[in-house]
């Protein structure tokens, strides 16, 4: 093996090849699972859900992020407290408009990236906090099928959430 | 991801496609949705609020954000959700759904309603969960509301509205405001709405509904309201305890805020809690200095344990305590150690330093009580500050002075505290915030403080055991050697032996039983309940129990070995009883025993036990506390180690010694070379190493006897031993007694085996002597007159007067036997005693026939023969073994042949060829052996062959 081994080929779901550092696409456990499975054969991987944008978008990430520890065993998230908060490269890094946003997050959930996903949910959560239901919906392109009982139901079993 | 359409890339597809204008109103529409489990993922950094915004968009969203996990999650990081109990709740549920579905619909239904009547509801459902603390609170706050006027300064609140800065705040819109200032009840319940949280599957969002809707305008009005004083919590309660409970409350809240920034705000909150936990602690401060018990120290440690559990008043009150300010007043190691001798330590100041300390902690655990309410445990960590502080920093010093003087000084230091450390653990009394498993706990914490303590202790406890008895028995062996050229044999008057020895035994079993440091039990309940008997009972135990025996031959210091002044000892200490009455037995045995003085001693065997008896006891102690702990389980093995070591020097150097010496003595005697030319009168006496001033005139082989009254004292010893050990290492559970693979059993079973073994060794050799010893009597005492009168022709005269009664001889040689065989009885295993008898009437017998054949016996000796044969005959029936006696009957109708006259020589032969009538043990060739003996053989010998090989032709 030569001493460039280290440099793998990724593959987009739009045809692009994209070299990069095997350290750090095995920040995706979807990845280093694969270079697990069938060795580095020096082939291109095929991405398929990801497309060259967002791909560079997220190994940009992973380029940051590649000396982090990796992540701790979460069973005990529930009992640890995780707030929204995000650190400041993470935020400039997620000033992209929602489309790309939902994409990254997305991508995130696919190549198995764990603390990018949630960086990711972290910015949408922020994003919405605040927000009144109609700009929720429109955020997240959901239909409102409530009839207006319905609404007000929920409105008054949750009278505490209220005016804040 | 099946909603998700990925946008069409521009200039792919060609013009001609048909479906190009589907796809570009795709491209329109196609924004990239979510699929449902990252917006569950989203869902999850939201804060309660914006879940029900999110949850009104539609109905899948809001069935998602009603999902319980979701809710109980938040409540869970405030620490308010309790699984078992909503597990036993949902049990509950589903038991009474089986049994009527339509209340549980009810009980849905209500549950769901409004939120005021969810409340209402509520609060009547729990009433019984938080009725306690509510009352509690509830007290308190009418307490304050009687004594607060002048009390708080510093909290003073500035009870006015600041306007200004009020409508500045743009999160504070005017419902905020509103539900700020509404009614006192309602201040009640915000006060104890974390308490009476639920934990109930299904209505986690109600339940969080409660708690967010209650502490939220205060949570956030803290936050933005510049000073501490002007925010909502302050204006709205007046009480420190209510404000306590508040800021409690919201810092708990605080957990929850997971929005951005939440973990700042938690820092605010902390800071906050900080400002008002100083103040409280400052107001605290000065009650204690005030000794305001009731008032101020009260009131604010009520506060601050409401606030966060009141660890900053418990310092506080600790460190301001006198005992801990004050700790010399308790007492000074070195007054433990001074005024007695450098070998013994002051128990009396020491155990006062203990009881003084533990009135003042029970003093400050009743303080405690008025103090802090009944849900802190202040006492232990008070109690443990104690140890830290004031205990091993005594303890240190006082090991360390004591070790600086004497070894034995540093044990019995260690020991007697350790005691009495437990003890003083006993008499601490909890107070009302202790847990149960309080006098375990204090138990713990004293196991801690000495814990650095046990192990050097152990290890010089052995040392110091065996460096004693290696001195002991030296200092000994060295003194035996040098008086080895002035021994003298005594030997112990048969009659009193064995009177002599049960009563020995009994006395040793008396000091045996008192204990070395007779401390009072531990159940005397209190160290401060009688400092006097204690007293009393420390020191004099102490004095006695370095056992003031007699020092004679076993003492390091050689005092004059006349017997005069051995007993002198009882006078002196009249006031320790058993201790000097078993001194003065030992002086009389060893009276007795002058005998072996030269192999071992009985009064170094009885120093040895002593100096394992106080060593083992003072680690019995260690084993007594805490039988499961480590310390304990060391002090066994200590204790069997001990045990171990003074049965190997006991056994080994110093018994086996011994006996080895004894049966050499044994081995080497020749009862030729014991006669003393020079006493010819005393020719009956025999020999000069027997005593010539045994009071009875008894003889017997000296070696011989010195062993046999070795075996008696090994025998002795080995019963201290064995006493020793029941007393010492079963009764207190030291050793399991069933347990046959422990060392200390096996050790003892082995030193058994070796004295067993001894006497085995020296009887074999013993039975050789008795028996030379035998044959030397009848060589040198037996007259040819005994058995034949007429032979001297001397006394032809007096030859029908025949003294009937055995012969000297004969006498002389029972006598002998007798007295050796009879001093073995009771003094080894009965099944040793049965073949050594066995053995010496056996070889009596044998030497018997041998010496007959010897000698010529008339018919009128005849008569001497059979009482004589009569008289060995009682003997060996006196030994009570059974295959002996055919031997014995056919001595006796042996004898019967020499009684026959001489007219009637054929009756002779009848009798020698009726081998029946000597039960097979002498054969009709021995009984012609013996007929020979006659002294008129050569008259009879032709009628008694010509009948006996006559009838022998006839038979043929």
């Amino acid at each position: 093996m030569s001493a460039t081994s280290q440099t793998i080929i990724l593959n987009s779901s739009d045809g692009v090849d994209i070299p990069v550092d095997k350290e750090v696409a095995t920040r995706s456990v979807l990845i280093r699972n694969l270079l697990e499975d069938l060795g580095d054969t020096g082939e291109p991987i095929p991405i398929l859900n990801v497309n060259e944008a967002v791909l560079k978008k997220v190994l940009e990430w992973c380029e940051q992020h590649k000396k982090d520890p990796p992540a701790t065993n979460e069973d005990d998230s529930d009992s640890r407290k995780k707030t929204t908060d995000i650190d400041e490269w993470d935020q400039k890094f997620m000033q992209v408009d929602q489309e790309m946003l939902f994409e990254i997050i997305l991508a995130a959930n696919y190549l198995d990236i764990k603390a990018l996903l949630d960086v990711g949910c972290k910015t949408v959560a922020n994003m919405i906090k605040g927000k009144s239901p109609e700009e929720i919906r429109k955020t997240f392109n959901i239909q409102n099928d409530f009839t207006p009982d319905e609404e007000d139901q929920i409105r008054r079993e949750n009278e505490w959430a209220e005016d804040r | 991801m099946s909603a998700y359409k990925r946008k069409t890339l521009a200039g792919g597809p060609s013009k001609k496609d048909l479906f190009a204008p589907l796809r570009s109103t795709q491209i329109v529409n196609s924004k990239p949705v979510l699929p449902a489990e990252l917006i569950a993922t989203i869902l999850d950094y939201l804060p309660g609020p914006d879940l029900i915004r999110f949850a009104l968009t539609s109905r899948r969203m809001r069935d998602m954000v009603y999902d319980d996990t979701r809710w109980i999650r938040k409540l869970r990081l405030m620490g308010c959700w309790n699984e078992a109990e909503a597990r036993r709740r949902h049990d509950e549920a589903r038991r009474k759904k089986l049994d009527a579905p339509q209340a549980k619909e009810v009980e849905e239904a209500q549950r769901a309603g409004s939120y005021a009547d969810g409340t209402l509801n509520g609060a009547t459902g729990r009433q019984h969960s938080g009725h306690r603390r509510s009352e509690t609170l509830f007290d308190a706050s009418i307490d304050d509301t009687q004594q607060n006027t002048g009390s708080s300064a510093v909290q003073k609140p500035a009870p006015h509205l600041v306007e200004d800065g009020f409508s500045a705040i743009d999160l504070s819109p005017k419902k905020l405001q509103n539900r700020l200032l509404s009614s006192p009840k309602d201040t009640n319940e915000v006060l104890q709405v974390m308490s009476k949280v639920r934990s109930i599957r299904g209505s986690a969002r109600q339940e969080y509904g409660k708690i967010h809707g209650a502490l939220a305008p205060y949570y956030f009005d803290l936050l933005i309201t510049p000073g501490q004083d002007d925010s909502a919590i302050f204006r709205t309660f007046q009480q420190p305890e209510q404000r306590a409970q508040m800021l409690s409350q919201v810092r708990t809240f605080a957990k929850a805020d997971i929005a951005e920034g939440g973990l700042l705000r938690e820092e605010k909150v902390d800071s906050i809690m900080g400002i008002f936990e100083n103040a409280a602690l400052r107001e605290f401060e000065q009650g204690v200095q005030a000794e305001d018990v009731d008032g101020d120290m009260r009131q604010f440690a009520n506060v601050l344990v409401t606030l966060n559990g009141g660890s900053s008043a418990v310092d506080v009150f600790i460190q301001r305590s006198s005992v801990i300010s004050n700790k010399r007043s308790l007492g000074r190691p070195t007054d433990a150690l001074s005024g007695v001798s450098s070998d013994n330590i002051n128990l009396q100041a020491s155990a006062d330093f203990f009881r003084r300390l533990a009135a003042a902690l029970n003093e400050q655990a009743l303080l405690i009580d008025r103090v802090f309410p009944s849900t802190v445990d202040v006492l232990l960590p008070f109690v443990r500050r104690a140890m830290d502080d004031v205990i091993s920093d005594y303890v240190e010093n006082l090991f360390r002075e004591a070790r600086g003087r004497t070894l034995e000084c540093y044990l019995k230091a260690v020991s007697n505290t350790y005691d009495q450390m437990h003890q003083f653990g006993d008499s601490l009394k909890s107070s009302k915030g202790c847990k149960d498993d309080f006098a375990q706990q204090v138990n713990e914490l004293i196991v801690l403080c000495l814990d650095p303590h046990v192990d050097p202790y152990m290890e010089k406890e052995l040392e110091y055991f065996k460096m004693k008895c290696d001195a002991e028995v030296e200092a000994w062996d060295k003194q035996r050697s040098q008086e080895e050229a002035s021994t003298e044999s005594l030997f112990m008057s048969n009659v009193t032996r064995q009177a002599a020895k049960s009563d020995f035994l009994k006395s040793f079993r008396k000091v045996v039983m008192m204990p070395v440091n007779a401390f009072p039990a531990k159940s005397s309940p209190s160290t401060t309940n009688k400092p006097g008997h204690r007293s009393t009972s420390y020191t004099g135990s102490y004095t006695g129990s370095s056992l003031e025996l007699p020092s004679r031959t076993g003492s390091p210091i050689p005092s004059p070995s006349t017997p005069g002044t051995r007993p002198a000892s009882p006078s002196q200490r009249p006031e320790n009883l058993p201790t000097t009455e078993l001194a003065a037995k030992t002086a009389i045995m060893n009276s007795r025993l002058e005998g072996i003085r030269s192999l071992f001693s009985i009064e170094v065997a009885l120093n040895l036990i002593h100096l394992g008896k106080a060593s083992i006891e003072r680690l019995a102690i260690f084993a007594k506390v805490g039988s499961q702990s480590c310390t304990a389980s060391k002090a066994r093995e200590s204790c069997e180690t001990i045990f171990i070591s003074l049965i190997k020097i006991l056994g080994v150097r110093h018994i086996k010694g011994g006996f080895d010496k004894a049966v050499d003595h044994l081995a080497n005697y020749n009862p030729r070379d014991a006669v003393q030319p020079s006493t010819p009168s005393a020719s009956s006496n025999g020999h000069s190493l027997a005593s010539p001033t045994t009071p009875s005139g008894r003889k017997g082989v000296a070696p011989l006897v010195t062993f046999l009254e070795l075996v008696n004292v090994g025998d002795m010893i080995q019963q201290m031993v064995d006493l020793f050990f029941i007393e010492e290492l079963i009764t207190p559970r030291l050793v399991d007694p069933d347990d046959f693979l422990d060392a200390a059993i096996k050790e003892k079973k082995r030193f058994e085996q070796m004295l067993d073994e001894r006497v085995a060794a020296g009887l074999n050799k013993g039975i050789d002597v008795l028996l030379d010893e035998v044959e030397f009597v009848y060589a040198t005492t037996q007259k040819p007159t005994d058995f034949n009168p007429g032979a001297m022709g001397t006394g032809s005269g007096d030859v029908g007067v025949v003294d009937i009664g055995p012969s000297e001889t004969a006498s002389r040689v029972v006598e002998l036997l007798g007295s050796h065989t009879g001093m073995l009885v009771g003094s080894t295993d009965k099944n040793v005693l049965d073949v050594f008898n066995q053995e010496v009437g056996q070889r009596l017998f044998t030497v018997l026939c041998k010496h007959l054949k010897r000698q010529r016996i008339s018919v009128d000796g005849a008569v001497k023969l059979i009482s004589d044969i009569n008289h060995y005959a009682l003997f060996v029936g006196s030994l009570r073994q059974k295959p002996l006696t055919p031997y014995f009957t056919a001595l006796r109708e042996l004898s019967q042949i020499y009684l026959i006259d001489t007219k009637h020589a054929k009756d002779i032969a009848t009798v020698v060829a009726d081998a029946g009538r000597y039960h097979g043990v002498i054969t009709a060739e021995e009984m012609y052996e013996f007929a020979e003996r006659r002294a008129d053989w050569l008259v009879v010998r032709r009628d008694v062959e010509k009948a006996m090989y006559g009838i022998g032709c006839l038979i043929m």
